[in-house]
């Protein structure tokens, strides 16, 4: 049974009313909670019994599988590790992510270990929300990794956000991408008071023809700080390119760093970053439409982590 | 119905060796522009132009003087509290934005998500289509299309007073006579007060009064015919290694 809490961290992580259509399985402190197979994707324990495997059947289109994780035991800090098989010639959507919710001061956290084998031509869309709720005190930590294996001509979008209340996390995102393949991924992640993220990002370009964009867009507020590494490593024919942005607010920190590795002399790699405080010239237009200061810092960030 | 008393604007300057001065940009300048009348405001490059148009917005804070819209006073207004009273202000470079679109910035603008009459907005600045709407404002839009949707989101304020700065800048040769014929029209049709800093000729010939600005103050008011040895003066200047200022330099002035 979901309660009132658990409902309201599905709905912010996965934008869930209820229980969802289709294939899913929600994971509550550390135990299955609740699962639902369907006939192309089919979600399984795995044997070391840590975690799922979700296998999407080659040829499946449009469909889509949910799988949320919600902590919200005092001092528990789940581990899990899921596998995903994305079958040749597929199309789904993947939504995943975690709810904490702390009401004590015990720590609590979830790390999410998922490795992804996208077959070949198939299509890929995962969205990970992470966020934090509850008045305790205890330190909520995050720490996901991902790691991406892409076949050739297959496509991953990953939209990974982490939109509050999080007070340490520790982020791994690693991909190979074979021929013809490509991935975009894009980061947002916003952090305020004392919080904590680091972000490392390690994607290799092996396949000829192969691309792959990664947009990381930061918003540090109060006292936090934030960092986002990110390598591109091309050892073939291919195109890569790293935007990333973080804004300041108040005294936060930040550190950025983009790395261009070209193992091939005809990768084209390039990247752009900026580290600042929201321009001026942006708050000027809103406030020349009415908008006050206020008004408009909140639709710059919310524009800006969309 | 807006009213510029004794209007001035001074600035901190440093030079090459870090010694700092005063600079007045703007001289104490009083004007008084009349309801629904279209207005050119041009004049030599840093004269003055942008930041007179600043001054009444309220990006700039005046030194000394008073801004007084429709009887009331609004000097200690900010930006906000301008817009909200019916000043709106086209920007000669706009802001670009990471994230927000074209339907955000027009959407805060007319104060409705309505699709209907945001598409209604754009295709009066000539932008026909629907997927430009949910293109980001970034540094991907061009020079013109930025300049569009700028002016798109000034008419989608229906404001009382619209101060147009540089309208043209990026805007190519075929795009300008309908840019005027559009602010004429939007002029006619909800009676505004329009300001157009500008130094291409079709908005000087559209005005109903041109301001001409030098050094600071208004040099001239009145038709373009009235101006044009004045501004042949400023494009044609061969006295400028003698001119003093105010000293007879020899030239028409």
């Amino acid at each position: 049974m979901l309660d009132a809490i658990d409902k309201e961290l599905l709905k912010k992580v996965a934008e869930l009313e209820g229980i969802p259509k289709g294939a899913y399985n929600i994971r509550k402190n550390g135990k299955l909670l609740n699962r639902e197979v369907s006939a192309n994707i089919n979600i399984e324990t795995n044997p070391q019994g840590n975690g799922i495997i979700i296998t999407i059947k080659p040829g499946t289109k449009n469909e889509s599988v949910h799988i949320p994780v919600i902590v919200s035991q005092a001092g528990l800090n789940d581990v899990v590790y899921n596998n995903f098989i994305v079958g040749e010639d597929s199309d789904v959507t993947i939504v995943a992510g975690c709810g904490i919710h702390c009401g004590s001061s015990e720590k609590q956290g979830h790390e999410g270990i998922h490795e992804f084998r996208v077959g070949k031509n198939a299509k890929m869309k995962y969205v990970e929300k992470h966020v934090a709720i509850g008045s305790g005190k205890g330190k909520r930590s995050l720490n996901p990794t991902t790691k991406v294996f892409l076949e050739q001509d297959a496509y991953a979008e990953m939209e990974l956000s982490q939109i509050g209340g999080v007070d340490s996390a520790n982020r791994l995102n690693e991909a190979e991408l074979g021929p013809g393949s490509s991935m975009l991924i894009t980061e947002r992640v916003m952090t305020d008071g004392n919080q904590i993220a680091t972000s490392r990002n390690q994607i290799t370009l092996k396949g000829d023809n192969c691309k792959a964009n990664m947009i990381s867009r930061s918003v540090i507020k109060g006292d936090s700080i934030q960092n986002f590494y990110a390598t591109l490593d091309a050892q073939a024919k291919c195109f890569g390119h790293i935007e990333c942005d973080a804004i300041i607010m108040d005294n936060g920190r930040n550190e950025t760093i983009p790395a261009l590795k070209a193992g091939h002399p005809d990768a084209e790699l390039t990247h752009e970053a900026s580290i600042g405080k929201i321009a001026n010239d942006q708050l000027m237009k809103l406030m020349s439409l009415g908008l006050t200061y206020d008004e408009a810092v909140n639709r710059i960030i919310q524009g800006f982590l969309k | 119905m807006l009213e510029l008393k004794n209007l001035t604007f001074t600035a901190q300057n440093t030079d090459a060796n870090g010694r700092s001065s005063l600079r007045t940009i703007i001289d104490n300048v009083s004007y008084t522009f009349e309801k629904g009348k279209f207005y050119a405001i041009t004049g030599p490059n840093g004269s003055g132009k942008t930041t007179l148009a600043k001054l009444i917005m309220g990006i700039n804070e005046a030194t000394s003087g008073s801004v007084i819209f429709e009887g009331k006073e609004i000097t200690g207004y900010s930006i906000t509290d301008r817009a909200r009273a019916g000043i709106a202000y086209s920007f000669q470079n706009p802001a670009r934005f990471k994230g927000t679109t074209c339907r955000d910035l027009l959407a805060m603008a007319a104060k409705t998500e309505d699709e209907k009459v945001i598409v209604d907005i754009i295709t009066r600045v000539g932008i026909c289509s629907l997927d430009f709407l949910d293109k980001p404002v970034d540094a991907r839009l061009s020079g013109g299309e930025i300049k569009k949707i700028e002016l798109a989101t000034t008419i989608a304020l229906n404001p009382r007073v619209a101060i147009y700065d540089e309208p043209d800048t990026g805007i190519d040769l075929w795009t300008i006579d309908p840019m005027v014929k559009l602010l004429k029209k939007e002029q006619k049709n909800h009676n505004t007060t329009t300001i157009v800093v500008s130094h291409n000729r079709a908005f000087l010939e559209a005005a109903d009064v041109l301001l001409l600005i030098k050094d600071g103050k208004i040099i001239y008011r009145g038709n373009l015919k009235g101006a044009l040895p004045l501004l042949n003066d400023f494009s044609l200047c061969s006295f400028t290694n003698v001119c003093e200022g105010e000293v007879n330099a020899r030239c028409y002035r």
